[in-house]
């Protein structure tokens, strides 16, 4: 060591020294006053003749006033094949303005004030709100009472509104996380609980004007509001001036939420979404929850506390302190109201920790369940809990909010002073036991969103694993259906079917070879084919030689898979599902299995100059054929399909010409494919084998 | 623990920082001047204690100027890896001995300087690689053993601590929560010791931390996606350019050594500034202040400057980037920092033509034409301590092709530009940002924030209100004009994200 080296040391050392002389006290060395003294906010209650409730609470601080209106209604109860109409009425309340104040005039209105009025319908709860500046209270409230009792509704406003939820139909599978506790949710409660229900294009589509206007008015009822008002007003005038405006509104009858039963049997299932450009499988492992009545409500809710609490729980303190293996990880065992909640656990990781990070999760809650947590966790999660209460009533407001959320489900008003109580209860036995009673390690549902080449095999050493469709539905063709004559189209589907296939004739695959010619954006690319489809399981084999190399497609019902330069990737069931859809409403097909399908006869119809006979089969989905009234051979085929992209009906139109017969089976060995009248692609065949 | 992140926090935060302030009258000024006192030490460092006593409460929020614009080349994400680094503990919290601790820590960080050095040669040998990484790797497993996990956060949120968080932007890094008040000292104990004494605790596996919150915010965040590529691309010298997160190959490079350099050049007095609101003794806040904050490093020390300015723009830019998500676009024009006289005038040009159901491009291209789901412009972005952008966000209606909303924006801007917007449209936009500001005093937390950040980028936390004179000198002149000036094709840059497969 030389002798800089040795002064350097030195200096450090009795700089080192300084600091810890003039070093601060120990944080636990402080000494803290007491609390100063808080009075809660005094709440003012009545109830009109109409049923109405109002909690009335001053707030002088500053010169607002707001007003919010509870009411019991929910999307629990749209009717089934219309969801989104609870959801849609609430929008246009406010978005459509009322008779007195349609929508522009409102808007404008609102704006200049600098005042905000908003409604919205929720799962099992609506609400109805004002936030105005206080010198325009006198002006605002006849305007907020119209809007609530008399909305107008306009048709544009529902269009519009339909139009916008359409757009978000189509981007709802754009986000990782939200798909994840979507369908998380299903696994839960099954795909048709009115818990779990989406909205879609079709039942958008469903909903009329009359649906929403009934809706309301069922809704916007006085025995289904309760008001909170807050601000800076006197209480006594204030009473006066609601006794007014609201005292007309009728009565109607309280509105009964029906919550659907929950039967859930534990099962242990493995389910994957692919979702090919992220780079981080969101994670949701979990089971059924359970009731907030539940006399060990306060022992979960300290279990939830040390095992996924912020900070402090042991899920952030292992997964992503210790492990690194996560930004966002937590989760509990939730318990609801009025229908058992949901255990989950969610991670979020790099694709190649995927099952790092699961194994980390289920063995936190299976310690819960083995050791008991030490004295200090509970203390001090209690602590954290009993230390943070003041801040539950830190502002008027949330005291008036938990006095009407009490209300409204029909707790009592001292439910969270009673709750405290037991909390303060709990001991460490008591949270292994109820780790024990109400978690299943062992009998969990895992959903992973990931990226299915990155997260490879690791799911299947937890079992089978189920692929998940979220592929969205289709909506309903707007077009209007066509009927036509059963008995002639039975008969003319006879005759294609003989043309197609000579009788007698058995085959259960067919392959062809030739030259198929793709439009893309880039221009249109001529590349080999060689294709095999069986017609007993509906199997696709296609091999393609592209200026990339060879494609394998491999695809049947339930997947698919494509090989290219040695690499294999799934494809996805958006992609498969129409090739499938194609081959079961080719002429083939169709002609395979005639007697099972009906058919009905349109008329003639004429294209490119020729008269055809317009036949139109129900088969998987619904084809119409144009034959060739001499020869009963298609000479056309028309069906429509859903573009995702596009976001609407395409129109397949298939031509085919050049038949040829070989052992007893007719074949196009020409067809185009036109997409909204553009041509997409078109095939020459060279050789067709029937097998 | 997060960063500035999406849109919609940016656009909360514009509207909120960037608006609030506006205001009528003197009272809320006069109002405010009776509660609140301040005071500096005398290293630099400002306190604000603002006076709230609704309930026995209280908020802390430490406003340090600093953020990812203020970064080394080669150390993006420096910043915000500090915040992270700034919840792991003391010299005595989160450890069972810091001496020992502290002998493994600086040799992790010596082996894994050494690992960079040989993975980033020219020749990297792969044995010496691997040896190397072991004896790291070994080393942090040996760092590990005197960690007490977590130590710090739970002593705060063990005595009642809530909403305990950090952020950090292009422009400044905050670190925040709220305490019973009378446990204000427990804040200025545990904020001075953090800040006197980081220790770089975890560093290393906490990088993986930040990797994931990367992954998560970006990587496999569509929007989190564009908006990286698209500062990129609008910025080709500034800082700005660079993603807060950091590049992932930025994060792998940065060491102990450099976040302790980092914080040596940043986290000095004159660069820190705090504000306290609720329940509390001024007085007494400035005598726990003396004692705890009174010996903090640097006095006199002023934090480097950004140096680097924008070169002007040549032309129009544009991108895509392929996903596996429906489209959104943003059009970006190069605008002003916050300091320039056009400021106010470009922030309420955003406001009047997107915010509200009554601004023109809702009206047309959401309700008439229903081409998009959502249009909003705002002023501002990435941050405003320097040139920032003026932003328009469009997210098309299904079936709606991109270019041709991206028309009709410019076709309404140049409406704008030829002189549409009114005067009734411009008391509007003034009226919602006057009660806006009243709506936004309610609160501790929003309380400290402005008055400490706008402290900082203004010199005077008056300027909360004092803003007002320079929105009420706007004219509609002033709107056309800016909208000429700063609103054209050579300084736009125009991304989106179209389909993979399209």
């Amino acid at each position: 060591m030389n002798i800089i080296m040795k002064r350097t040391l030195l200096f450090t050392l009795l700089t080192m020294f300084a600091v810890t002389a003039a070093a601060q006290k120990r944080y636990d060395e402080i000494k803290y006053p007491k609390l100063n003294e808080f009075k809660k906010a005094n709440v003012e209650e009545f109830q009109l003749d109409n049923g109405i409730k109002f909690y009335l609470v001053e707030d002088k601080e500053l010169p607002l006033i707001r007003v919010t209106a509870t009411i019991r209604t929910g999307s629990l109860q749209d009717p089934s094949g219309k969801e989104g109409l609870a959801s849609i009425t609430g929008e246009l309340i406010r978005e459509g303005g009322s008779e007195n104040y349609p929508a522009d005039k409102l808007n404008v209105l609102l704006e200049d004030n600098a005042a905000f009025m908003s409604t919205f319908i929720g799962q099992g709860s609506g609400s109805a709100s004002m936030n105005i500046l206080k010198e325009d209270f006198d002006e605002l409230l006849p305007v907020f009472v119209d809007l609530v009792s008399n909305p107008l509704f306009p048709e544009d406003k529902i269009e519009l509104s339909k139009t916008q939820r359409k757009s978000g139909i189509s981007r709802r599978n754009d986000d990782q996380g939200s798909i994840a506790n979507r369908e998380f949710s299903k696994l839960i409660y099954g795909d048709n609980s009115p818990l779990t229900r989406q909205i879609e294009y079709a039942t958008l589509d469903a909903i009329s004007r009359e649906d929403i206007v009934a809706f309301h008015n069922e809704a916007f009822v006085g025995n289904n509001m309760t008001f909170g008002v807050i601000g800076d007003f006197d209480t006594k005038e204030m009473k006066r001036k609601l006794e007014k405006a609201f005292g007309s509104l009728p009565a109607g009858t309280e509105n009964n939420l029906i919550y659907p039963e929950v039967n859930y049997s534990f099962p242990s299932t493995v389910n994957f979404i692919n979702k090919s450009d992220v780079n981080q499988s969101y994670v949701l492992v979990g089971h059924i929850g359970g009731l907030r009545e539940n006399p060990d409500y306060a022992k979960l809710q300290m279990m939830n506390q040390i095992l996924g609490g912020g900070f402090a729980g042991r899920l952030f303190q292992t997964v992503r302190t210790d492990l690194g293996l996560a930004y966002a990880v937590g989760g509990g065992y939730g318990s609801n109201i009025n229908y058992p909640g949901t255990f989950s656990l969610f991670v979020m990781t790099k694709s190649s920790t995927t099952a790092q990070a699961i194994d980390a999760l289920i063995t936190e809650v299976e310690k819960m369940q083995t050791n008991p947590v030490t004295k200090k966790e509970l203390d001090d999660a209690r602590d954290r809990f009993l230390n943070s209460l003041v801040f539950r009533y830190d502002s008027k407001q949330k005291i008036l909010n938990e006095r009407i959320s009490n209300e409204y489900n029909g707790l009592s008003k001292d439910a969270f002073d009673k709750y405290v109580e037991e909390l303060k209860k709990v001991t460490v036995s008591d949270i292994q036991d109820v780790a024990k009673d109400y978690l299943n390690p062992d009998k969990v549902q895992i959903l992973v969103v990931g990226n299915a080449e990155e997260v490879g095999d690791q799911l299947q050493k937890y079992g089978n694993v189920n692929e998940i469709d979220i592929s969205i539905p289709t909506p309903k063709s707007d077009k209007a259906e066509v009927s036509g004559d059963a008995t002639k189209g039975k008969e003319w589907l006879g005759k294609m079917a003989d043309a197609v296939i000579a009788p007698g004739t058995e085959f259960s695959s067919v392959t062809t070879s030739g030259t198929l010619n793709q439009m893309t954006p880039g221009g249109a690319i001529t590349m080999k084919s060689t294709t095999t489809i069986s017609y007993v399981d509906y199997s696709i084999n296609t091999k393609l030689d592209t200026p990339q190399g060879t494609i394998e497609m491999e695809v049947n019902e339930n997947s698919g898979k494509m090989m290219m330069m040695g690499q294999e990737q799934q494809l996805p069931p958006a992609m498969t599902k129409p090739m499938i859809t194609e081959v079961k409403t080719g002429y083939l097909n169709i002609a395979l299995n005639a007697d099972d399908y009906n058919a009905e006869y349109l008329g003639m119809e004429e294209m490119d100059g020729k008269n055809y006979v317009a036949l139109k089969v129900e088969a998987s989905n619904t084809v119409t054929f144009l034959l060739d009234p001499e020869t009963a051979l298609p000479a056309y085929s028309k069906t429509s399909s859903f573009n995702p992209q596009m976001g609407k009906e395409v129109e397949v139109l298939i031509s085919y010409s050049d038949w040829k017969v070989a052992k007893g089976v007719a074949y196009s060995y020409a067809h185009e494919t036109k997409l909204d009248g553009q041509v997409s692609s078109s095939s020459k065949i060279d050789t067709v084998e029937t097998n | 623990m997060r960063l500035y992140k999406s849109i919609r926090v940016l656009l909360f935060s514009v509207l909120l920082s960037g608006m609030i302030g506006y205001q009528a009258s003197a009272q809320n000024l006069a109002e405010f001047e009776k509660k609140v006192t301040e005071f500096t030490l005398d290293n630099g460092l400002h306190f604000i204690i603002i006076e709230r006593h609704e309930a026995p409460v209280a908020s802390f929020y430490t406003h340090v100027n600093v953020g990812g614009a203020d970064e080394p080349v080669g150390n993006t994400g420096i910043a915000h890896i500090f915040e992270h680094m700034a919840f792991k503990g003391t010299k005595y919290i989160g450890t069972t001995d810091w001496d020992a601790e502290k002998k493994v820590i600086d040799e992790m960080d010596k082996t894994y300087k050494s690992w960079l050095q040989e993975k980033f040669s020219s020749n990297p040998d792969e044995n010496v690689l691997a040896e190397k990484w072991a004896k790291f790797e070994e080393l942090q497993e040996k760092a590990k053993t005197f960690v007490v996990n977590n130590e710090f956060s739970e002593i705060i949120q063990n005595n009642g601590g809530t909403g305990l968080n950090a952020s950090t932007g292009a422009d400044l890094t905050n670190y925040y929560y709220s305490l019973p008040s009378n446990k204000a000292e427990l804040w200025f104990n545990l904020e001075a010791d953090r800040f006197k004494n980081p220790t770089y605790r975890e560093f290393y596996v906490e990088k993986e931390v930040v990797r994931e919150e990367r992954r998560m915010r970006t990587e496999s965040n569509p929007i989190g996606r564009l908006i990286e590529e698209f500062v990129a691309v609008a910025y080709t010298a500034h800082p700005y350019g660079r993603p807060v997160v950091g590049w992932n190959s930025d994060i792998t490079a940065t060491t102990i050594e450099d976040a302790r350099d980092f914080y040596d050049k940043y986290y000095v007095p004159s660069n820190i500034t705090i504000a306290i609101a609720g329940d509390v003794d001024p007085k007494r806040m400035k005598k726990l202040a003396e004692e705890y904050f009174g010996d903090f490093r640097g006095k006199g020390e002023i934090a480097p400057p950004v140096t680097t300015v924008e070169p002007t723009q040549r032309g129009e830019r544009r991108f895509t980037i392929e996903g596996n998500s429906q489209p959104i676009m943003i059009i970006g024009y190069h605008g002003v920092s916050d300091s320039d006289e056009d400021f106010e005038a470009l922030s309420l040009l955003g406001n009047i033509i997107s915010s509200g159901r009554t601004s023109v491009l809702y009206q047309k291209l959401v309700e008439e034409e229903q081409l998009a789901l959502q249009v909003a412009a705002f002023n501002g972005f990435p941050g405003t301590r320097f040139g920032s952008l003026f932003l328009t966000l469009a997210i098309p209606n299904q079936g709606v092709e991109l270019d041709v909303l991206e028309q009709r924006i410019y076709d309404e801007i140049e409406i704008v530009k030829d002189g549409s917007i009114t005067q009734e449209e411009l008391d509007r936009a003034r009226t919602n940002i006057r009660a806006g500001i009243i709506r936004g005093l309610a609160n501790n937390t929003g309380l400290a924030l402005n008055f400490a950040s706008t402290y900082m980028t203004k010199g005077d936390w008056r300027d909360v209100f004092l803003q007002l004179e320079r929105y009420n000198a706007v004219t509609l002149d002033d709107l056309q004009r800016v909208a000429n000036k700063y609103l054209i094709k050579q300084t736009r840059t125009v991304g989106a994200t179209v389909k993979t497969d399209s």
